[in-house]
């Protein structure tokens, strides 16, 4: 699968043909920082003035390589049809190469939070447990009352949350039994056919 | 056991049997029961056997007679307690009835009260859903299988109807949440034992 650019990114990107592959370089570096960090303007003028053209420049020369990056590693386009699809760029081979090597060092980690941008319901983080036995209350003494205090961790698109819940014996036996046919379920012929045949 | 002087008097007009005889005197003791552990609203005052009974005094009697079995309940009382509180105007027939009453719904009193009280959303049930996520807006070819997990809990600290806590977990994360319910439930059954 070749990525398709448009004349308008095919511009954008055109201006890393007129600097040292070393900067490009660290523009790559610069645009993988980014999507960890999430932009900085500070950076563009910096760099504009050093190099002597226009912040806009560099802003759509940095943006131009994340957008690269980002439709690729989405696509998981392998690392010849990646070398095809830079291609109509018309770089000189070295050039090619940087961004290659940008691409594959960094695909896993750019799909790590291209993943976490996608609709989902929070996460399960940790299970802490605490066993009590409930012994008096104001309206009741002399109880024997076993209960098990769950605190549920949860991750919700980075935010941490924690639900703290209770249950009784029985039911945690019950809880448990059931996620285990839940485990096994993905163990069956049906689940893994339907895992190896869509690839 | 400490009770009122109002508790007091009214179990006093309980006992005169000018009031209530051995007969109104059962029907009334279950009445006072049943309107403890029934979830229905009115108190079962109207019940035909007590009718010629002042109104006033049936409603003495009734909250005094409540209050006596929420405390011996709370108190776990045994036959002794509960008869050397009775008997100064109790005869023996009347501890009788009232002690077989209170023998045979103390069990049911005892776990309402035991629920009386701010405790964690209770968790009653799982439902579980597995997926496998082939793609999505931001990444493709995922491939990965995912459970959506959604805990049932009842009386919530809002006490409205029962809710569900759902979240998403991987193949591992579902093992890892299992493996530690499961050191829960090991530790629960030591304790038991020993």
């Amino acid at each position: 699968m070749l990525l398709v650019l448009s004349d308008e990114h095919k511009e954008h990107l055109g201006f890393l043909h007129e600097v040292d592959p070393s900067v490009v370089g660290e523009f790559g570096r610069i645009a993988v920082e980014f999507l960890r960090k999430g932009s900085n303007p500070k950076i563009y003028e910096g760099a504009a003035r050093k190099l002597n053209v226009s912040a806009d420049t560099v802003q759509h020369g940095v943006e131009g390589l994340i957008y690269l990056l980002t439709e690729s590693s989405k696509l998981m386009i392998s690392e010849l049809d990646f070398q095809d699809s830079v291609l109509v760029l018309g770089f000189p081979a070295e050039l090619n190469e940087v961004l290659l090597q940008l691409y594959l060092d960094n695909r896993k980690e750019i799909r790590h939070i291209l993943s976490q941008l996608a609709p989902t319901l929070p996460q399960y983080h940790n299970l802490e447990w605490r066993l009590d036995v409930q012994l008096a209350s104001r309206t009741l003494r002399q109880q024997v009352k076993p209960t098990v205090t769950l605190k549920l961790h949860l991750d919700d698109s980075g935010t941490q949350s924690a639900r703290v819940l209770q249950t009784d014996p029985a039911t945690l036996l019950h809880l448990i039994a059931e996620l285990e046919r839940a485990l096994a379920e993905a163990k069956t012929n049906h689940c893994r056919r339907i895992m190896r045949n869509i690839k | 056991m400490e009770l009122s002087e109002s508790v007091q008097k009214g179990l006093q007009y309980l006992a005169d049997p000018v009031h209530f005889d051995l007969k109104t005197f059962t029907a009334f003791t279950e009445v006072a029961f049943q309107s403890l552990i029934s979830s229905r609203s009115e108190c079962g005052l109207d019940d035909p056997q007590l009718k010629d009974i002042d109104q006033t005094i049936l409603k003495h009697c009734h909250i005094a007679t409540t209050t006596f079995i929420l405390e011996s309940v709370k108190q776990n009382a045994d036959k002794s307690a509960i008869s050397s509180c009775l008997e100064d105007s109790f005869d023996t027939d009347r501890i009788d009835v009232f002690y077989s009453s209170y023998q045979h719904h103390k069990r049911t009193l005892e776990n309402l009260l035991e629920s009386i009280g701010r405790s964690p959303p209770h968790i009653t049930d799982v439902l579980w859903r597995l997926d496998y996520c082939i793609k999505n807006s931001h990444v493709h070819k995922v491939n990965q299988p995912s459970y959506l997990i959604s805990l049932h809990v009842e009386n919530d600290d809002s006490g409205g109807p029962p809710k569900e806590v759902n979240f998403n977990c991987t193949m591992e994360q579902l093992q890892d949440l299992v493996g530690k319910m499961k050191d829960a439930a090991k530790s629960l059954e030591k304790a038991t034992q020993s």
